[in-house]
């Protein structure tokens, strides 16, 4: 498979998946806020499975993704990936320290994913243009 | 690692796209490859060889100094 036939097949998955999560988490949080509206919590937790799904589907696709890559292009979202897990450990550490010695504010846990995802980007940028070039 | 790669191909008049289709790799890899950026795995540098018919020494300099 070409990088271009993987990465169609990515975006494939890719693009629908974000648009669910994104409606569906901010939907729900709406939805959920809303004083008049009462929903049983069973339904709520299943309601709030629906981001949950998507974002399964993300990672599937990215790990698809991963496989369908040349060995050099996979190291390189390897990298990112890695990189993406250290910022949201440092983050998580480095931000729970806070919490405990100087009284900060709680970090919401769901901030971790995104911060995961520009940890991930900036790697992978970083690695891409050191061993690829970005005119490449 | 150095290596004989930009040379062989350009002995074959391929370009990198064509010697990247030949080894089921981007064009990405070979030119990582040429420029000493990148290392290929064994499996890719056994492919490498077999493609041009050679020994892998000939094409990549083991020697890591």
């Amino acid at each position: 498979m070409t990088t271009k036939q993987a990465t169609r097949r990515y975006f494939q998955i890719f693009v629908p998946a974000m648009i669910l999560y994104l409606v569906s988490t901010f939907g729900l949080n709406y939805l959920f806020d809303q004083p008049d509206i009462e929903i049983h919590i069973a339904l709520k937790i299943a309601m709030s499975l629906v981001p949950i799904c998507a974002l399964l589907s993300l990672f599937w696709t990215h790990w698809r993704y991963m496989n369908d890559l040349d060995e050099l292009l996979r190291e390189i979202q390897i990298k990112g990936a890695f990189g993406g897990l250290a910022i949201v450990m440092l983050v998580a550490t480095g931000w729970g320290a806070l919490e405990k010695i100087l009284d900060a504010p709680a970090l919401e846990v769901f901030l971790l994913n995104p911060i995961f995802w520009v940890g991930y980007s900036v790697t992978t940028a970083y690695f891409t243009w050191r061993i690829v070039g970005f005119k490449e | 690692m150095k290596n004989q790669l930009k040379v062989l191909r350009a002995n074959h008049g391929w370009s990198q796209a064509v010697l990247g289709e030949k080894l089921d790799v981007s064009r990405q890899t070979i030119n990582a490859i040429e420029t000493e950026r990148y290392d290929p795995s064994l499996p890719l540098a056994f492919k490498i060889a077999r493609l041009f018919k050679l020994p892998i020494e000939s094409i990549f300099d083991g020697d890591l100094g």
